[in-house]
């Protein structure tokens, strides 16, 4: 039985939609897996050594509580691009996908400062794209369906042909509504407008993360769990959203 | 010609009314939209007809039961007044609600209105009526997909009542209801708890209202009675609870609700420190509009539960309760109900994600589902209905059920019987707003058959006594 270490950030200012049901995703999982997880959650002012982990997630938040984020976020960047370029499994949600980018363009006009992890760029605009969202997506070389709900007002656009997206859309909005695709995806790191939450009903992309952190502890999960509820649901909203 | 145009809106809605109650609808929405396209100033005249004071009672939490308790109290009062019933709380049924009560002409009077509007449409509300007061029970997460986050709903609602009359009747313990006064310069009145026996101490994840609306410093909290109600201050600007008008104080809750506001004592059969709020800002409008005291306290003492707040269902030899939930502290609600009913339990739950559900299902993963795993909480068996099923299904699973427990019938009938087949003394149906009614159709239904049987049985006991 190994012990993994999931970082938490902000929770209490991201934390929009449900989103910390992707840890309890991870948690049970890994459990059933035979192992152990412990979640720990990191509030502002705290210095963060990112090599101590086997995981980093951030869900999304409101204008506000991202600025408050990306300002505390900006004095660790290098640390923690060191870590995602080491392989270091990371999912962030909505507000803190926008905030991989360059930056984040509000309705109004104003410019928030992104991390700049990768070329992309966030435009707000008043009407918000909301609803259920199906896409394809690619993981551990399987192509596979992911669903979700997406409800953001800000457009994203990958500004590099070599960035790749999390996945293409089969319904619904994805990043800017325009071109397709859904999120961006970079060795283990997704950045993605799905909440939901994303992962109890994908459980493909909880054991694409789970498996990640297996490897970089030169361990091999074992096993196979009963996915018959995670699968139902899936299905009921492709469905829903797909038809037929 | 505008007069004709009144009189045939009035018409058709109301025969509307009449037909989708025959189809066994509840007929709230559809009639009040039909008759807006008829006359678009329909709203506006028959809101006229009231000759004393209109009341708009919004926010997240509350405000049906809210609404329902000052009803009671004018009813008691023997005021005639207007009322939208059972959650019909957006401009349509709003329009539905007057003209049930309205006349053919449309001129028939009123004293009062008391509207239960939805956040959402306040503004638009507005434009049309103009009430006295407008009272805001507290604001927390819900069904934030409608239309974005919180703090935009908030902004919207401020907008709309800036430069105007209407007095705010706002909850002191809400830290983000409390900034009204100083952004909008109306009139406030505040109602509040004093510091109770039931106030803890420490924080949860998901409180709404951590940081200061003023600078955005995190807020310091001395106590919280409910959620993120509380007693609170900011320790970077100052800013802290705003002076109550009306407090509750010496407030004992086991099993029924007691307290006291401004020392007249109140009594009410209720459970539960959100429905100790409810009362408080019933009570403190009904002191508004000048009710005398004795005549509150036998309308709170006297107030039945609505539709799927906590109603019972005998079915034959079995219990069964509806409660309606929409957000996580809904669900947080009815789920600490249950853990304190001592008694062997199944539980059933419809979610659905319809526009009136909110169309994002998510929120459950936000209320504390896990409490009900303790050994305590005595559930033996889990059902989930409604079109995301799958959604409910995983929020048990993950909370810690074992999967053997947990059930899935789409269609609710097939649910209802499924978890009514299982073996337990009590059996908790939960649901999301569009299942409400369905359920509950399910349920006397179930109810009326199970009394036609025993009757049955009796009859037939007394024709064998007698040797037929």
């Amino acid at each position: 039985m190994a012990q993994f270490r999931i970082a938490h950030l902000y929770p209490s200012l991201m934390n929009l939609y449900g989103d910390r049901g992707n840890l309890i995703t991870l948690q049970k999982r890994l459990q059933w897996y035979g192992h152990e997880c412990i979640v720990e959650p990191i509030n502002l002012g705290c210095q963060i050594d990112y090599e101590s982990f086997d995981m980093v997630f951030m869900g999304g938040g409101s204008d506000r509580e991202q600025e408050l984020v990306c300002l505390e976020l900006l004095c660790q960047a290098d640390n923690l691009w060191k870590e995602l370029e080491n392989d270091l499994p990371a999912l962030f949600i909505c507000g803190a996908y926008q905030l991989l980018g360059s930056y984040y363009e509000s309705a109004d006009g104003k410019q928030l400062k992104g991390l700049a992890f990768f070329k992309l760029y966030t435009l707000s605009e008043p009407e918000r794209l909301t609803g259920n969202v199906v896409i394809a997506s690619r993981l551990n070389q399987e192509i596979t369906t992911v669903v979700g709900f997406e409800n953001h007002a800000g457009r994203t656009y990958l500004d590099d042909e070599s960035l790749q997206p999390f996945g293409t859309v089969l319904a619904g909005f994805g990043n800017n509504g325009q071109d397709g695709q859904e999120g961006i995806q970079y060795k283990n790191v997704i950045g993605t407008y799905l909440h939901g939450p994303l992962l109890p009903k994908n459980p493909q992309v909880a054991d694409f993360f789970i498996k990640a952190m297996a490897n970089r502890k030169g361990l091999e999960i074992k096993g196979q769990l009963n996915d018959l509820l995670e699968d139902y649901a899936h299905q009921q909203i492709k469905r829903k959203t797909l038809g037929g | 010609m505008s007069r004709i145009r009144t009189v045939i809106a009035i018409a058709v809605a109301k025969l509307l009314i009449c037909l989708s109650r025959l189809l066994g609808n509840q007929g709230t929405d559809f009639p009040g939209r039909i008759a807006r396209i008829i006359d678009p100033h329909i709203l506006e005249k028959l809101a006229a007809n009231v000759k004393e004071e209109i009341y708009i009672i919004t926010g997240t939490n509350g405000k049906t039961t809210t609404t329902n308790m000052i009803a009671r109290i004018l009813e008691e009062k023997g005021y005639s007044f207007v009322h939208n019933q059972a959650g019909a709380n957006m401009i349509t049924g709003i329009t539905t609600a007057f003209i049930k009560e309205a006349d053919i002409l449309g001129k028939k009077a009123f004293a009062y209105a008391l509207l239960e509007t939805d956040e959402a449409y306040v503004p638009l509300l507005l434009k049309e009526i103009t009430p006295r007061v407008v009272l805001i029970t507290n604001f927390f997460r819900d069904q934030l997909d409608r239309f974005g986050e919180l703090d935009k709903t908030i902004s919207l609602i401020k907008d709309a009542v800036r430069d105007t009359e209407v007095e705010l009747v706002l909850n002191a313990d809400d830290p983000l209801v409390v900034h009204f006064h100083n952004d909008t310069g109306l009139h406030c009145w505040y109602y509040g708890f004093e510091d109770t026996d039931y106030d803890v101490f420490e924080g949860e994840e998901s409180r709404e209202g951590r940081f200061c609306v003023f600078c955005g410093a995190e807020l310091q909290y001395e106590r919280f009675h409910y959620a993120q109600l509380g007693k609170f201050q900011c320790l970077n600007c100052g800013s802290h609870n705003p002076r109550r008008n009306f407090t509750g104080h010496d407030l004992h809750m086991s099993p029924e609700i007691r307290f006291a506001v401004n020392n007249l004592d109140i009594y009410s059969p209720y459970l539960g420190f959100y429905n100790a709020y409810n009362i408080l800002a019933a009570v403190s409008v009904a002191k508004l509009v000048g009710i005398q005291d004795d005549i509150i306290q036998r309308a709170i003492a006297s107030y039945k539960p609505q539709a799927g707040r906590m109603e019972q269902f005998q079915i034959g030899d079995q219990k069964a309760i509806q409660i309606l939930v929409k957000n996580p502290t809904g669900l947080n609600q009815a789920l600490a109900a249950l853990i304190n009913d001592p008694s062997s339990k199944a539980l059933f739950f419809a979610l659905n994600d319809n526009t009136a559900d909110g169309r994002d299902v998510s929120w459950i993963w936000d209320a504390q589902v896990e409490t009900l795993t303790s050994p305590n909480a005595g559930v033996s068996s889990i059902t989930c209905s409604g079109l995301r099923s799958g959604d409910a299904a995983l929020r048990f699973k993950y909370a810690g059920f074992d999967e053997e427990l947990i059930r899935v019938e789409d269609e609710l009938e097939a649910g209802i019987t499924a978890c009514l087949s299982t073996e337990a003394e009590i059996y908790y149906l939960l649901c999301t707003y569009t299942a409400l009614f369905p359920i509950r159709k399910i349920l006397s239904r179930l109810a009326r058959k199970a009394r036609g049987k025993t009757m049955g049985n009796i009859f037939n006991e007394k024709l064998t006594a007698r040797g037929e």
